[in-house]
């Protein structure tokens, strides 16, 4: 009982009146999410979805993130001892836990308040309202590190405006709560020093209308500054270059740019996507692209068969030599194989989009999801 | 409140229920339910999709994205949903501007790359693959690209020589010269050979000069002449030292590039359409229009320097034929996108017959789903498989085209003109069949399927009148069939092998095993071909006999010759589908494809009275065919959505009746 105590201490549950507030409780790791973490997070989900006590869950983070994603670490070392269904495993519950946020029939209301990394992203950008703040620090850069942007990511990057979810999720750029809002990734832009009177508010609630809750927040409201230098305001060569068919026209249309005028913003978005895993590029910008014509459930779906073939590793092991060289060696010194764009064949890619070859392997297979609000069916 | 508590009160009494907290959701009748969350999923649909549209998949949904991601293509929200689609309420004017800037937009994102530069069967697809798409969102901006691309690119391509390719390929992949295609004009549209326009040459100058002799000689109907382009591809009879030798194709210019009309060209409006609003149909006359030698497209004949007529072809009717067959990839293109617009038809209405309930069976029962109702499945599912079969046809058409060879040129051109017609006459007998499964939801704009009859209308007549197009395919094959006899030769090719063998023989009694057996759906198909071509040939000769012409017996032999051009087309497809069914494992793929292809081929025997009429099925035999496509009803009804979904078509590329049309009518929408 004891080490389900501590494991349940992972994920902290406040309950004020009709609202539940899930507080996650690994500061020392960011949040990550390790797997406990999912599995209460999905019980709690499933349980306060039946409650008619419960009309509201407010999601966020101890300390100074929201949640800085997957504990991908623990992913690689059971990989590492030759174990891959065991990281199969992780991202089965974590993408089940991303579908019922995507169609949860009760209102979430994310605080984003820090760190928001891939799988942070996952349990706070398909709920139905994130609150950003000025110490937001949002990106998806699985490619820097041989994976892809997944838990749900092929669906809300694709539905950004223009192609700016190809840039978030090819280069992993990151953005702060005024970006957030923006673009659209966040819904309401909240100072951190009233975040407090935010929840106090909040728990007063005892409905789920989604009208009544974002009034609420919109009390505490700020208009906040978008900087000169923002990603956002570069729309204009975003559509241009990331529009492209493939990752090789993106690269030549950026370079295309970049020599007409000289631009740091350019040329670092250059080299950020020459340092990616040349594989993660093509496998993510594929999934952003099929996702753009998917809903969250096929996404889901293609997303577990993806990171199935990428913890596999049979067209390409990145995924364990981007952890390697990021996470555990620390030499930020990746040897990514194929080690350039040109090697990599279409066959390649397709096979990251084909069933798994294994017996023992299963689809993702969601959970049926009946009598939902419009705002949930819209998603599926 | 008041207004709420009142809607609530009407509501329950007219449920005949007690009040209850929310009556709206709780009643089956009236709330929405996804049909993806009841509906049966036997087969993978991505696989099936693959089978569909057979190549440049990821292409496709790229160019989908693209359209979907820009604010010029109209994306509107409904119920949550996003969808794209041109706001078909602007002024004629004003859509014609839009298709110009959509262009724009995709040419700078890279679509049109190679469309014209690159070669091989790989370009040609992805090119096909690409135009597909842009027609799923837009017939208006399908065919202004037809025309700039496969029209004037294509006349460019196949009756210019390298002089012309080097000039004018590039600057017309880039948009920096604006094509059209003047063919047609008001007194000849099918008849090409007969336009009155004519062209001289100048020796002393080294030029042609273009004239419209007559009112009649007006250029119509030619796409892009009214506002945009220019440059056109004129037709015109050439005539030589006072002799004509026939229809021959040049290149004029008829604005600057500021948009002027140059001199002695008139330019005039063909003015507001019941569709395809969106392209700037003009008119044009000539009036000595003096042109540059080198601008005769000269493949195939050429004016020398002094005005010598040179053509390798000696025979005028033969050199006609050669100029004319690159221009199947008209027809090609036509009979795909009516495919497409047929699938986008059925998708919405299948969609919305498995949301949208009507009458109950008992008094205060729930309302039954639409396409639970037996009629409604009569209705829209052997639609359904025979839009499969001539995506297979669709499919096929399009492998021969960029295959094609010397060799290959007639069966090119009697399969593309017989598919062009049927494909698009099954495209608007569909989308009227659909817009009334629909019922009101039909006519609005928004739910395109109403909007889509006038859209494709046009696709019967253009490239080719369809009637004119069967006669030509009843023709050919009663070539093959006197060539046949007068050689004492076996037949070889258009599928007329058949022919060689013993007649098929249909049994007396037919059961459901047989029915639904390939073979015996061949054989019957066979049947009928072999007999209409027979009596066909035989009437004609009788004719003949009389002392009539042979042009005149065709034409009095009407009847027979459409008998015999819809007996070749449906052959035709039916065995494209079974060629496609052979390449597949056995599975639940296989097996659905195999209910549609009965489907198919039985309701085809329904609606052809030849069947009875010529007694290749016994009134009982008829009679079982029907029964039997009831039952394939029921069978393919678990599929439907599964079916449609298969079609790949985005979402947001449907419609809001598609899917939660109670939200997208909600009153809270109306409000912004």
């Amino acid at each position: 009982m004891a080490s389900s105590l501590a494991e349940e201490e992972q994920v902290l549950v406040e309950e004020k009146l009709y609202a539940r507030t899930l507080v996650l409780n690994r500061p020392r790791q960011l949040n990550a999410f390790s797997f406990q973490m999912i599995s209460r997070m999905l019980e709690l989900f499933v349980a306060y979805e039946e409650d008619s006590n419960v009309k509201l869950v407010i999601v966020k983070g101890k300390g100074r993130a929201f949640c800085a994603g997957g504990d991908v670490a623990a992913v690689v070392r059971d990989l590492n001892q030759g174990n891959w269904k065991l990281g199969a495993n992780f991202f089965r519950k974590e993408f089940t836990l991303n579908y019922l946020i995507a169609t949860y029939s009760k209102p979430q209301v994310s605080i984003l308040n820090g760190i928001v990394f891939g799988g942070g992203a996952g349990a706070s950008i398909h709920g139905r309202f994130r609150v950003a703040t000025e110490n937001l620090v949002f990106a998806m850069p699985e490619t820097a590190l041989g994976l892809f942007p997944d838990v749900g990511a092929s669906y809300f990057l694709s539905r950004l405006p223009g192609f700016f979810g190809e840039y978030l999720g090819l280069t992993g750029s990151r953005l702060d709560g005024a970006e957030m809002l923006a673009c659209g990734l966040a819904t309401h832009f909240v100072p951190s020093t009233r975040l407090s009177m935010l929840e106090e508010a909040l728990c007063k609630v005892d409905s789920s209308d989604p009208v009544i809750i974002s009034a609420i927040i919109d009390k505490y409201t700020q208009q906040p500054h978008l900087k000169d230098k923002s990603a956002f305001l570069r729309m204009d060569v975003i559509d241009k270059c990331f529009s492209r068919r493939t990752v090789e026209q993106i690269l030549s249309a950026l370079e295309e740019e970049a020599t007409n005028k000289k631009d740091d913003w350019i040329s670092s978005t250059i080299q950020t996507l020459k340092k990616a895993s040349p594989m993660s590029l093509k496998i993510s910008l594929r999934s952003i692209r099929e996702g753009r014509l998917q809903g969250i459930g096929q996404c889901l779906v293609r997303e577990y068969r993806m990171v199935s073939h990428v913890l596999r590793g049979e067209v390409s092991k990145d995924f364990a030599e981007g952890c390697r060289a990021l996470l555990v060696d620390k030499d930020k010194n990746p040897k990514w194989e194929p080690s350039k764009l040109e090697l990599i064949s279409d066959s390649m890619v397709n096979q990251y989009f084909s069933k798994v070859d294994d017996e023992e392997w299963e689809e993702l297979k969601l959970p049926a999801r009946t009598n939902l609000p419009v705002s949930a069916i819209a998603k599926l | 409140m008041e207004r709420v508590s009142w809607r609530t009160q009407v509501l329950s009494k007219h449920l005949q229920q007690p009040p209850s907290q929310s009556p709206l959701s709780s009643n089956p009748c009236l709330s929405y339910s996804p049909p993806e969350l009841s509906e049966r999923f036997d087969f993978e649909t991505k696989e099936m999709r693959e089978i569909l549209d057979a190549h440049n998949l990821q292409d496709r949904d790229w160019l989908f994205g693209l359209i979907k991601q820009s604010g010029l293509f109209n994306p509107r929200n409904a119920g949550g949903r996003v969808f794209v689609s041109p706001n078909y309420n602007q002024s004629m004017e004003q859509q014609r501007e839009m298709t110009m800037k959509r262009i724009g937009y995709l040419l700078d994102r890279g679509v049109f790359r190679g469309w014209l530069t690159d070669r091989g069967p790989e370009a040609e697809m992805r090119k096909f693959a690409f135009h597909e798409v842009i027609g799923i969102y837009d017939h208006s901006l399908a065919v202004k690209l037809g025309v700039h691309f496969f029209l004037w690119g294509g006349a460019i391509q196949f009756f210019g020589t390298k002089r012309h390719h080097d000039k004018w390929l590039r600057d017309t992949e880039s948009y920096a010269v604006k094509g059209c295609f003047a063919m047609s004009e008001l007194g000849h549209g099918s008849n090409v050979r007969g336009i009155e326009t004519v062209t001289t040459y100048d020796s002393n100058s080294g030029e042609f000069v273009i004239n419209t002799p007559s009112e009649s000689a007006q250029k119509y109907w030619i796409g892009g002449a009214a506002n945009h382009a220019t440059h056109t591809i004129v037709f015109s009879q050439l005539n030589i030292n006072g002799k004509n030798q026939g229809v021959h194709a040049f290149i004029a210019q008829i604005r600057d590039d500021d948009g002027n009309v140059c001199p002695n060209i008139r330019l005039a409006d063909c003015g507001h359409k019941i569709g395809l609003n969106g392209v700037d149909n003009g008119r044009i006359w000539f009036d000595n229009v003096r042109i540059p030698r080198e601008n005769l497209l000269n493949s195939v004949a050429d004016v020398s320097p002094d005005g010598q007529y040179l053509s390798a072809i000696k025979n005028p009717d033969q050199r006609f034929a050669a100029f004319l067959a690159p221009l199947t990839s008209g027809r090609v293109t036509i009979a795909v996108s009516a495919v497409y617009s047929s699938k986008v038809s059925l998708a919405i209405a299948i969609r919305y017959s498995l949301t949208r309930r009507a009458f109950s069976l008992t008094p205060n029962g729930p309302e039954v789903l639409l396409l639970d109702y037996p009629s409604h499945q009569r209705r829209l599912l052997p639609l359904l498989a025979k839009t499969y079969a001539m995506s297979f046809a669709a499919n096929y058409l399009k492998m021969i085209y960029v295959k094609r060879t010397p060799e290959t040129n007639k069966t090119l051109h009697v399969v593309s003109s017989a598919f062009k017609a049927t494909l698009s006459w099954h495209n608007m007998r569909t989308l009227q069949e659909c817009r009334e499964a629909c019922g009101g939801q039909g006519v609005k704009t928004e739910n395109r399927i109403g909007h889509m009859k006038g859209e494709y209308d046009v696709q019967t007549t253009f490239e080719g009148d369809n009637n004119v197009l069967m006669q030509q395919v009843s023709k050919a094959l009663i070539g093959e069939f006197v060539a046949a006899q007068k050689t004492k030769k076996p037949f070889k090719g258009l599928g007329l092998e058949h022919m060689n063998r013993a007649s098929p023989e249909i049994p007396s009694h037919l059961t459901s095993s047989t029915l639904r057996n390939s073979q015996f759906q061949m054989d019957a198909f066979c049947l009928r071909e072999r007999d209409l071509l027979k009596r066909f040939a035989a009437e004609v000769s009788q004719y003949q006999k009389q002392g009539e012409s042979k042009e005149y017996s065709f034409i009095l032999s009407y009847q027979l010759a459409e008998d015999l051009g819809r007996a070749f087309s449906e052959k035709a497809i039916l065995q494209t589908f079974s060629d496609v069914e052979a390449t597949l494992p056995a599975g639940s793929l296989k097996d659905v494809l195999g209910l549609l292809r009965s489907m198919y081929a039985l309701v085809c025997m329904e609606e052809d009275a030849a069947f009875l009429r010529y007694g290749y099925l016994s009134p009982d035999n008829a009679a079982a065919v029907r029964k039997e496509v009831t039952k394939l009803c029921s069978e393919l009804r678990p599929n439907a959505l599964a079916l449609v979904s298969s079609f790949g078509i985005p979402d947001a590329f449907l419609s809001p009746i598609a899917f939660n049309w109670i939200e997208s009518n909600s009153w809270s929408l109306t409000q912004h």
